[in-house]
């Protein structure tokens, strides 16, 4: 070990250590970037999310045509759908749609296979349950009938909202024809 | 308990200890043990033993359709999720003969070098963690959690993405977000500048990496590393160059390699810089993808019963940590019949107990960060 | 300390007792003051404190729930703690395993007695002060491998034994530096050397010639070092042993030794200060003439506040560099350390001998290369935030 290099290792690692303590320093006059959530935010989180986001899975019963194009594709056969005949109006109707919220891997492939946009991620990502069975979400809390999308544009005030709520978010989804949300939101 | 005794000298004996690093460890980089034989300080042998993450998803191949598979190859290595999405795609699409749309590729290629600038974050910071250095990895993540933000208004979730998809991408990127990425990077240039000064020029971690742990040419090309690891050892290999996919070709980039700037070539220190440098051309490369961004659909038309023709091909991609290769077998059915993934940690463990040997435990650490492994591509 | 407890005797208290009994009692009850009321809050404080500065430097917030901007959260942290199981591992020395806390606590403790508050504040004025505190800070190594050894695993064994070989290689350039104080003190008493300095920094140690403005900075890198400190703390690497000497412990156990821990820091800072900053020397300004409480409070406020900023140059240093190997660690001790300041000594003692004029010619010089450094330091901050170009945010609490 020479001189030179002697003085230069103590002067190379004085100037380092200055440059360091420099930085770490000039944070002090920074912004933390910590949201001190849930508390002290102005906003819900849950507001300020993408309608993209990809939360916890709810149905709009309303509008599921019961296709089964969800259960289909989900890769890990969370969703359990049950439909069957009622014996008295011969319409076939949901006797129950569950979804395993904690099998669930928030992939998305049910809510771009469903025709009407009824099965959707939410904004919600808050899932903790104090016991096992609140994992498990029941959407059909009595048998319900299945939707039959109209021809030509739904026309019943209740459910116009609803498909448009499902359209505009399977709008999200690239298509081939060039769809997918290129519009400036 | 092995304990073998040995002579260090005339009359003078020492114990060797074989003690276990991990597999509940603060710093091998996911759950990973390795099984040190030591006299203290001095370790003599290095085996890893792996295994403890291993969730079977080779296997869960054969049981889900093709586009249902996607997002199990996200979990392959969740810190680099767009790139195994993109190999199985890439594979699935030449099996099909697919042609993905132009504006999908433009897609791929900023979600991906997004997510390198993300992998390389979490690398360089765990880094100089286990070194020591505890600001540098807040700093790290903290500018991580702005991609994040952009990764979440791109395609809705933050780590295991599910955007590459087979003929294109899942969700197109609008120009609210454009602009904000272009903005993200004005801000990332500079604190990669300040990251460099606060811990890349400091005497102290470059004493802790100068020299350590140095892989040969040789070395590195029979054992096989790929990535940075390869690169760091001075051999400019980059498969967006030589095998290229996808829009590459037409982008300007640099492809860094260790140049043996504070001790020997190969050394930790140059491992450790290929990233850095690597950071800096994904900015470059983000910057010309989005201006040269065209219109037009994301996604080809593809069917949702994905049935490729019966055969099988290998797709390989420039990942954070290497070369990642997908073999896939199409048995014409919807389901895969075999995939095989190809992973640089995997190959980077045969590597440790080679170079191990006569280094400190305090450089294990050093060496096992500077390779940038990472539990959930070796054990798969 | 003592004259007082003569005039409470010759006044007529405690009578019927011998004077010994006195004296004992009157310190165990001082120890006891000093313990509850002084250090455990301050080394409380001093980890609320360090969370708090660590957190603002990695662009976080730290602990502010608990309490008024958080400045409770030792007190919880202290009562988690003590509710948590008492676990010794069976295969452990039950009675080392227990007594290695306290033997390390009792280390940094002792040396409060010497500890110059102001001139009237301190508890015992001992004429050898500081080498009874460079004694004292001793006891920490046996503490330390009584704590590697007794846990009974390996891990915990390498830690300790590491930490020896730093604390007592560490010992000699920190001894080194306090002589050079010493002779230039002429004293080894704590308040003979803070009355040969005066209270304008021009007077202090630090600046008197170059050679103790290197002193200085060799002192605190070895008293860092000494304290387990980063970039010196091999022992309780986290990434490295998992936590060194400490990993078998948990409960009020392990917090003891971190409560010795953040306590040195403040010991470190305080016998920094008496070596090289003036001490408690204050301005001899007209509103303390006939005002000795007003003059102790300032004395003790001065001396507090210089000795906690080298308190927060700890915090900061640990926020800012990484860990040294052990191997490089010892290399720097042996041959950078031990020979400069076997240096600064000789080069110390050669300045004494020169005229009175060259050596006030000589410390307004080198004063006025402390504040040039100061100044540099504060223009290269301005540069990292324009560089950065963030959003600013001045206030300490959020």
């Amino acid at each position: 070990m020479t001189v030179t290099s002697y003085v230069r290792d103590i002067t190379d690692t004085v100037k380092s250590v200055f440059e360091g303590m420099s930085i770490t320093f000039s944070h002090l006059a920074r912004r933390p970037m910590t949201i001190q959530y849930p508390d002290k935010i102005p906003v819900p989180i849950q507001e300020t999310l993408p309608l993209r986001y990809r939360g916890i899975l709810e149905v709009d019963m309303d509008i599921c045509t019961g296709c089964l194009a969800c259960e289909r594709d989900c890769p890990i056969t969370c969703i359990t759908i049950g439909i069957e005949m009622d014996k008295e109006t011969k319409q076939r109707q949901f006797t129950h749609f569950d979804i395993d919220v904690c099998k669930c891997m928030y992939c998305g492939l049910c809510s771009e296979a469903c025709p009407t946009g009824a099965i959707r991620h939410s904004q919600e990502f808050e899932g903790a349950s104090y016991n096992p069975a609140g994992l498990v979400r029941h959407f059909v809390p009595q048998p319900q009938p299945l939707y039959k999308p109209k021809k030509g544009g739904e026309t019943e005030p209740k459910l116009v909202a609803k498909v448009d709520i499902g359209l505009k978010y399977l709008d999200e989804f690239a298509t081939p024809d060039g769809g997918g949300g290129v519009e400036e939101k | 308990m092995n304990e073998t005794v040995q002579e260090q000298g005339p009359g003078f004996f020492a114990e060797e200890m074989t003690i276990s690093v991990g597999p509940q460890h603060p710093s091998t980089h996911g759950v990973l043990r390795f099984v040190v034989k030591t006299d203290g300080e001095v370790i003599n042998e290095a085996i890893p033993d792996v295994g403890y993450l291993h969730r079977s998803i080779e296997k869960i191949g054969e049981k889900v359709t093709w586009h249902g598979y996607v997002p199990y190859t996200d979990r392959a290595d969740y810190l680099a999720a767009m790139f195994a999405n993109q190999a199985f795609c890439l594979a699935a699409e030449k099996l099909a003969g697919t042609e993905v749309t132009r504006r999908g590729e433009f897609c791929r290629v900023i979600a991906c070098e997004l997510n390198r600038i993300a992998s390389h974050l979490i690398s360089v910071g765990t880094f100089g963690q286990d070194i020591g250095a505890m600001t540098p990895f807040v700093h790290a993540l903290r500018e991580r959690e702005t991609i994040n933000n952009l990764m979440e208004e791109i395609c809705g979730a933050r780590l295991t993405y599910n955007y590459i998809r087979i003929g294109g991408v899942g969700y197109d990127i609008v120009p609210g977000t454009c602009s904000r990425i272009v903005e993200f990077l004005d801000h990332f240039e500079p604190i990669v500048d300040e990251f460099n000064r606060l811990l890349s020029g400091n005497k102290i971690f470059i004493e802790r990496l100068a020299g350590v742990a140095v892989v040969s040419k040789e070395d590195a090309l029979s054992y096989n590393l790929v990535g940075p690891n390869l690169r760091g050892s001075g051999i400019k290999w980059d498969i967006r160059r030589d095998i290229p996919y996808s829009i590459y070709p037409e982008l300007d980039f640099e492809v860094p390699v260790g140049t043996a700037q504070v001790g020997v070539l190969g050394d930790s220190f140059d491992r450790y810089w290929v990233r850095i440098c690597e950071l800096q051309e994904s900015c470059k490369i983000l910057r010309q993808c989005l201006k040269m961004m065209p219109k037009g659909p994301a996604i080809a038309k593809v069917p949702r019963k994905f049935r490729p023709p019966v055969g099988e091909r290998y797709a390989r991609v420039e990942a954070p940590r290497g070369d990642m290769g997908f073999y896939v077998v199409s048995d014409g059915s919807e389901y895969p019949y075999r995939v095989r993934i190809r992973t640089g940690s995997f190959t980077a463990m045969a590597i440790i107990d080679k170079l191990s040997k006569g280094i400190m435990v305090a450089d294990l650490i050093a060496l096992i960060g500077s390779l940038d492994v990472d539990a959930p591509e070796i054990d798969r | 300390m003592q004259s007082y407890i003569d005039e409470l005797i010759q006044q007529g208290y405690f009578t019927g007792a011998p004077k010994e009994v006195v004296y004992a009692a009157a310190m165990v009850l001082i120890a006891l003051v000093v313990l509850s009321v002084f250090v455990a809050p301050l080394a409380g404080v001093t980890s609320w404190l360090e969370r708090r500065v660590w957190a603002r430097m990695q662009s976080r917030v730290g602990p502010n729930r608990v309490g008024p901007q958080g400045i409770l959260q030792w007190v919880a942290d202290g009562i988690k703690n003590l509710l948590k199981e008492d676990l010794i591992p069976s295969a452990a020395d039950a009675k080392l395993f227990s007594l290695a806390p306290y033997v390390v606590f009792m280390g940094f403790l002792c040396t409060f007695v010497v500890i110059p508050f102001g001139s009237q504040l301190i508890v015992a004025d001992l004429n050898i002060g500081i080498l009874y505190i460079l004694a004292v800070t001793s006891l920490v190594v046996v503490g330390i491998l009584m704590a590697g050894w007794a846990s009974n695993n390996k891990w915990s064994l390498l830690g300790g034994m590491r930490s020896a070989a730093q604390i007592v290689s560490y010992e000699i350039p920190a001894g080194v530096a306090v002589l050079t104080i010493v002779f230039l003190a002429g004293t080894l008493s704590m308040q003979g050397i803070i009355e040969a300095q005066g209270w304008a920094p021009w007077d202090w140690f630090l600046f008197n010639n170059p050679f103790t403005f290197a002193t200085f900075f060799l002192y605190f890198t070895a008293a860092l070092a000494e304290g387990n400190r980063t970039p010196f703390d091999i022992p309780e690497a986290e990434s490295e042993l998992v936590a060194g000497y400490v990993t078998e412990y948990s409960g009020m156990r392990f917090l003891f030794f971190f409560f010795a821990e953040w306590g040195n820091l403040y010991v470190i800072g305080a016998v920094a200060t008496t070596l090289f900053l003036g001490g408690w020397q204050v301005a001899p300004l007209a509103i303390f003439e006939g005002n000795p409480v007003l003059l102790n409070v300032a004395q003790f406020i001065t001396f507090f506040l210089k000795a906690y900023f080298w308190v927060f140059v700890a915090m900061w240093v640990r926020a800012t560099l990484p860990r040294v190997r052990v191997d490089q660690l010892m290399a720097l001790c042996w041959k950078y350390m031990v020979p400069l300041s076997f240096l600064c000594l000789m080069g110390t003692i050669g300045f004494m001998f020169m005229p009175k004029d060259i050596q006030r010619i000589v410390s307004a010089a080198m004063f006025g290369l402390g504040v040039a450094l100061v100044i540099i330091f504060f223009m290269r901050v301005v540069f990292q935030i324009r560089h950065a170009k963030p959003e600013l945010y001045f206030k300490p609490h959020i």
